[in-house]
């Protein structure tokens, strides 16, 4: 009879620590969730930058500007066809 | 108590039961209706309160060169919107003060509606974050893609532009919008109380980013080509021009531009006549550059032969009721002379002698009168009246270039033709398209051959465009001068296109250039104002595609030409920078042995310092482009 007893009062210990695991497992899952998130985002700002770090190398790199810079800040000009030799 | 107030107690038990009973009986309904009969509408609602769902714009493809630069992207940038009715009024000045706008006028933006309403579209970063942290209520951050051309007006006319709303409204943009438009995504998201998304969140449908579509176009060339077009336009005071540069072998577009630009990220600034693309949508009377087609349809009649000679009836011949002039009086002149000097009456016999059938068939084989089939939206198909309407005046005319429009680069790809050896290659803008049409033959090979070759006289010293060739190269081409018409159906006094069309090497043609200067004022011929452009484009393109200029003993420029003083490759300590040739010197100089990873230039050497090799010692270089 005593031994029934503690049985039974074995379950709702169980159920209270089986609770227990399923709120820590949901918090874990919101904090993942969160984490997620944040690293999404973190992509999303990479991705912005990169494309925006891509637009600039094109702008700074244009034939254009580079011809303009290399005639009036380095006082180059562009070769005469004879003096490119193609090995 | 009595038995009275028994009764009375007991009533009021009864009463106060029944109420109960009562309350009890209508929260059972209630329970029954919201949990039965109203169960699927409630839990819809209470789904749609904790699920929202987002549409996320996917962005526009890019826009690429055959080099694989960018020529057009999309970025993100952000835009304020609001929920109008949620805007307090006194908070308008503050938010009007950080949009930079009038409150007048952010006053009647938010009394338009009373939901969603745009404030400031594509705002910089800077601009949002000042109005977010106003933390104004009904106030929103969008996020928006905006498309930014990074060659601005050199690419402008042949990209076109997009709308605030993402749409392709002009050129490669609009013609291709289908293609380079992204698809938008659907996520849909699980929220707790405080907003946060919950870990089942996901896509109903991902965004698709737009296909990046690559051109054949070369950014270095399509600059090259509008900053020799600009500065050739300025010397002349012209009105505008264009330029077309082609490979006539697979007929890749390398360089089209027009003068004046506009500046496609900020084209709202421009008047829309300015965003036209003039290289394909505008026809001009292509003048003498017609002439080398006149001749190939002579030569390919069989009734004339290089050496033929027509007598030029020393400048001035009646034809019907009109008279043509020649600017250089000849009389007998052979085939190849008739290009050299560009006589029109020595053209306009050949071409009256073949009959129309004959030249209207050469022209519209080498692409004249019909699109080029590039797919670009806006272009002409040029004018060429069918061979019935062309009496002996219209046959004379045509075979000199007038009574024909064309665009210039209807002019690029039939001059390709003659470079081809007689095979017409439909021009190409996109590099997957290469290669994908076959060929036509428009005239015998030896008959282009001829041709080009008679077009190689009318660039030397003694011929009218011997002003297009750069040293160290040979040109084939033809000057144009033709008067442009104006609203009456004749001729504008004192208004004139000026045109070259060429090959460059004409031995071995690699590229096929066209430039049409629109209403030069300081001289109108050809030779004098379009050829230079052309001499400008071919000297500095040819260099940058590795076609070597021929360098002659007797080359002035040659002599004078100056070595810098270059400290010996063996005394170097780095051989960073070096290219593949001088690194192979270096160690060769030393006795190094020498393993290379790649192409190009010298960015990484192991060891980082030769002071210490000796000879029999590995070298390791990594080299990129």
């Amino acid at each position: 009879m005593r031994g029934w007893f503690k049985l039974w009062m074995m379950l709702p210990l169980c159920i209270a620590v089986l609770a227990a695991g399923q709120i820590w497992l949901s918090h874990l899952r919101y904090e993942m969730s969160l984490e997620t998130q944040r690293l999404v985002a973190k992509q999303k700002d990479i991705q912005r930058e990169s494309s925006k770090l891509r637009l600039e190398a094109a702008s700074l790199t244009r034939p254009e500007r580079l011809r303009q810079y290399a005639n009036s800040k380095l006082g180059m000009a562009p070769p005469k066809p004879m003096q490119v030799v193609h090995l | 108590m009595n038995r009275n107030e028994q009764i009375y107690v007991r009533r009021r038990i009864e009463a106060v039961a029944g109420l109960l009973l009562l309350g009890l009986l209508l929260l059972a309904v209630r329970a029954v209706d919201l949990q039965w009969l109203q169960a699927d509408v409630l839990s819809a609602k209470a789904e749609k309160q904790r699920y929202r769902e987002y549409t996320i714009m996917a962005p526009r493809g890019p826009i690429l060169d055959s080099q694989g630069r960018t020529l057009a992207e999309s970025v993100e940038i952000p835009s304020i919107a609001a929920i109008a009715d949620e805007v307090p009024v006194e908070r308008v000045g503050a938010l009007a003060k950080a949009l930079g706008l009038s409150a007048s006028k952010l006053k009647r933006k938010l009394r338009k509606r009373k939901g969603f309403v745009w404030l400031a579209r594509q705002v910089p970063p800077s601009v949002a974050e000042k109005v977010m942290a106003l933390n104004i209520p009904g106030i929103r951050r969008e996020q928006e893609w905006r498309r930014y051309q990074p060659l601005g007006p050199e690419t402008g006319h042949l990209l076109g532009f997009v709308g605030i709303d993402g749409r392709g409204l002009e050129g490669v943009e609009r013609t291709w919008n289908d293609t380079l438009t992204g698809k938008p995504g659907l996520r849909q998201v699980r929220r707790d109380a405080r907003g946060h998304s919950l870990p089942d969140s996901g896509w109903i449908r991902p965004p698709v980013p737009g296909k990046a579509m690559t051109l054949t176009l070369d950014a270095s060339i399509q600059s090259l080509a509008y900053a020799a077009l600009a500065e050739g336009v300025r010397e002349q005071r012209a009105k505008g021009g264009s330029v077309v540069v082609m490979r006539p072998k697979d007929g890749a577009i390398l360089a089209m531009v027009n003068w004046p630009g506009y500046n496609p990220n900020n084209y709202r600034h421009f008047h829309p006549g300015e965003w036209r693309n003039r290289a394909i949508t505008d026809v001009f009377e292509p003048g003498s550059t017609m002439k080398p087609f006149t001749v190939a349809a002579a030569l390919e009649s069989g009734r004339w032969q290089p050496d033929s000679r027509v007598f030029c009836e020393n400048g001035s011949m009646r034809v019907a009721d009109y008279t043509i002039h020649d600017d250089h009086k000849a009389g007998w002149l052979d085939i190849t002379g008739i290009l050299v000097h560009s006589s029109n009456i020595g053209a306009a016999k050949l071409a009256m002698d073949i009959g129309p059938e004959a030249l209207y068939d050469t022209l519209s084989r080498a692409g004249f009168g019909s699109r080029s089939g590039t797919g670009l939206s806006g272009e002409s198909h040029g004018i060429v009246l069918p061979p019935d309407r062309w009496g002996p005046v219209e046959t004379a005319n045509i075979a000199f270039g007038q009574g024909i429009a064309v665009t210039p680069l209807q002019l690029a790809a039939a001059f390709s033709v003659l470079a081809n050896a007689g095979e017409h290659v439909a021009p190409v803008l996109f590099a997957d398209q290469l290669g994908k049409q076959p060929p036509e033959r428009v005239m015998k090979a030896k008959i282009a051959r001829q041709v080009v070759r008679m077009m190689e006289y009318a660039t030397s010293k003694d011929g009218t465009g011997w002003k297009a060739v750069p040293a160290g190269y040979s040109v084939a081409g033809k000057t144009g001068t033709a008067q442009k018409p104006n609203s009456r159906g004749g001729y504008s006094k004192g208004k004139y296109n000026a045109v070259f069309a060429g090959l460059v090497p004409a031995d071995d043609p690699q590229l096929a250039i066209v430039v049409v200067v629109d209403e030069p004022k300081k001289s109108i011929y050809g030779g004098q104002v379009a050829a230079p452009i052309f001499r400008h484009i071919a000297e500095s393109v040819l260099p940058y595609l590795g076609v070597s200029a021929r360098i002659e003993n007797d080359e002035p420029e040659w002599k004078t030409l100056e070595v810098a003083d270059v400290a010996s490759l063996a005394a170097a300590e780095s051989v960073n920078g070096m290219s593949m040739r001088e690194v192979r010197r270096f160690a060769a100089s030393r006795g190094l042995r020498l393993r290379v990873h790649g192409s190009g230039w010298v960015i990484r050497q192991k060891p980082a310092s030769t002071n210490g090799l000796e000879h029999g010692d590995m070298l390791e270089v990594w080299l990129n482009e």
